[in-house]
């Protein structure tokens, strides 16, 4: 009796676990990283705007940014496609312009894997990459985005 | 009759298994749709990753060549980074390896790309006009090349650099002139003072500064009149010698930013009118002030001012009468979500400074407008230039004024075909209308 009992109960659950909203809000947001060293602890979405097209190029300290991306199709590419209302092609053109302009040395780095950012964040100090929030890994230091982390609410990094 | 209890919990059982299978393939349901539209951006990613991984294997086996053997990363290290310095002049910033993008040619240490374009112009009018980019003057239409750049820079420390721009440019019977359209040593101190020395382009509005010389970044086939080169019959002393100087001005979210240019601008434009004429302008030495601003609260707006003063003369009248020539310029620009919308105004104003007091104001605008959809970018130019007959200096421009459009259409990352219509109102002539086709590259 006991047994029917529970194995109703299982099944129960089982039954209701996918009908369950998923919570998974904050795994959907993207983090801002940066190297563990980086002083920066916040910054804001209009400085990140700025970051990310090449108009601010180095930290306070002065050390120069090197930014870190990931190719197209990624979400963390989607993600900052967003922020920089851009389309892959103008986000493409706009880079070959900024080094035509004499604005930019070269495109952004772009790496292929999340290890991959992990290993760029330690070989350039003043990196600074987008990441999938569930892929942060330690050793590196996650920004606030207008003083929210991750998974707050009115976090706007999606 | 009472249900056995057995069968009521068998009933049960069975309810919520099938509502488990529901709810699994209400599920799998979800999932179906995106994975169709996913699975070809995923195998094109994972070309894409082969390709970078393969472009990262070489890099890190060159930058571990150029690396001393040290000893492996210890946990320790790994635990405690080296923190950045919070003061430059204290502590020396540490040393970043420097790793050129994949797409980057690179030749010892030369980082290189270059831009062309193969041009077709036709005007209904045989009268001899725009004999410029290997245009031939009274033809009915021809192909030409325009400028094929080579863009070359090297970094010299981490804030110094050296850029050059070096045009090829088509001219007369396929004879072709090499410019140095940029040469410049660059030295980055910071954010708010990045310097210039050497031939720079002159930050008169904004056209000169986005587009340089690259037709592959313009949407449309040509330049505004009034933003073409000084060399290519354009009113603007487009190129200068000298020290620019520009930056951002801590503003928080206005995103100010200031230009300052000293510099020697010595201009000959070809008259328009394809009769072979130059115009020496003999210019001294310009100052040119200008500021602009890009605000957080509208991402994409550039909205800007400068003001530009020089000396110049007109040999048609004698190298002793010497002008005092000012250009004034505002731009309005928004670009963003596929919207380019340029607007620049333009007022040059040449005083006599000797034997006369004569002052001619030549108005000028463009306002253009274009829209990405999909690969096609249609595209709406209106423009307009009203120079004085009797002003000698800008006597071969007169009046112009009217619209262009047409669109550009991206083959790909690299190659863009562009169609573009015009009609030219000018004063005491025949409108002129044309067809440009063009198709300009990157690589």
């Amino acid at each position: 009796m006991r047994t029917k009992a529970m194995a109703t109960l299982l099944l129960l659950g089982l039954a209701i676990l996918p009908l369950a909203p998923r919570a998974t809000a904050q795994t959907n947001d993207i983090a801002v990283v940066v190297s563990s060293g980086n002083p920066a602890t916040n910054i804001s979405l209009g400085e990140l705007r700025k970051v990310f097209i090449g108009a601010k190029r180095a930290w306070p300290g002065g050390q120069p940014i090197k930014l870190i991306g990931r190719g197209p199709g990624c979400r963390e590419r989607l993600a900052l496609l967003k922020l920089l209302a851009m389309s892959e092609t103008e986000y493409k053109q706009y880079w070959i312009a900024q080094v035509f302009r004499g604005e930019a040395d070269a495109e952004p780095l772009t790496v292929p894997s999340a290890g991959m950012q992990k290993e760029a964040l330690k070989v350039f100090p003043g990196a600074i990459s987008l990441l999938n929030v569930g892929d942060v890994k330690p050793g590196m230091k996650v920004l606030k985005v207008d003083g929210l982390l991750p998974g707050a609410a009115g976090y706007s990094l999606h | 009759m009472p249900v056995p209890r057995g069968r009521i919990r068998t009933c049960i059982h069975c309810a919520l298994l099938a509502l488990l299978l529901l709810s699994i393939s209400s599920l799998a349901q979800e999932a179906n749709p995106s994975d169709q539209e996913t699975i070809p951006q995923l195998v094109q990613q994972i070309k894409q990753l082969l390709q970078q991984d393969h472009d990262l294997q070489e890099r890190i086996k060159i930058l571990e060549a150029k690396q001393p053997r040290a000893s492996p990363m210890t946990e320790t290290d790994a635990v405690s980074p080296p923190a950045l310095p919070q003061d430059a002049e204290q502590t020396p910033l540490p040393q970043i390896p420097y790793a050129p993008p994949h797409d980057w040619h690179e030749i010892r240490g030369i980082q290189w790309r270059a831009f062309g374009e193969v041009d077709y112009k036709v005007l209904n009018q045989r009268q001899p006009e725009l004999a410029t980019y290997g245009f031939v003057p009274g033809s009915a239409g021809n192909f030409y090349t325009g400028d094929f750049g080579l863009f070359l820079t090297s970094r010299l420390t981490h804030k110094a650099s050296v850029l050059s721009e070096i045009i090829f440019e088509e001219g007369d019977a396929q004879r072709y002139n090499v410019d140095p359209r940029r040469m410049l040593l660059k030295y980055d101190s910071n954010d708010h003072l990045k310097m210039s020395f050497g031939r720079y382009q002159t930050s008169i509005g904004y056209y000169n500064w986005a587009f340089r010389s690259a037709a592959w970044l313009q949407s449309t086939a040509d330049r505004p009149l009034v933003m073409e080169y000084a060399s290519n019959g354009g009113l603007l002393p487009t190129q200068a010698i000298g020290v620019s100087v520009t930056g951002a001005i801590p503003s928080g979210k206005l995103g100010l930013n200031y230009i300052a240019e000293y510099g020697s601008s010595d201009t000959v434009r070809p008259d328009l009118s394809g009769d072979g004429v130059q115009t020496d302008e003999n210019n001294g030495n310009h100052v040119n002030l200008g500021f602009f601003l890009r605000p957080d609260a509208v991402l994409g707006l550039q909205i800007g001012a400068s003001y530009y003063h020089d000396k110049i003369s007109n040999f048609a009248q004698g190298a002793s009468l010497r002008y005092g020539q000012s250009i004034v310029n505002g731009y309005v620009v928004y670009v963003t979500h596929g919207i380019e919308f340029l607007n620049e105004g333009f007022l040059i104003r040449d005083a006599a400074l000797h034997f006369s007091d004569a002052i001619f104001n030549t108005p000028a605008f463009y306002s253009q407008f274009s829209k990405q959809i999909g690969h096609i970018r249609p595209f709406f130019r209106y423009q307009y230039v009203n120079a004085s007959s009797n002003n000698s200096i800008y006597d071969d421009v007169g009046l112009r004024a009217g619209p262009s459009f047409g669109a550009r259409y991206d083959l790909n990352d690299s190659i863009a075909l562009k169609a573009q219509l015009d009609q030219t109102v000018r004063r005491r002539e025949p409108d002129l209308n044309g067809l440009h086709l063009q198709l300009a590259f990157a690589f």
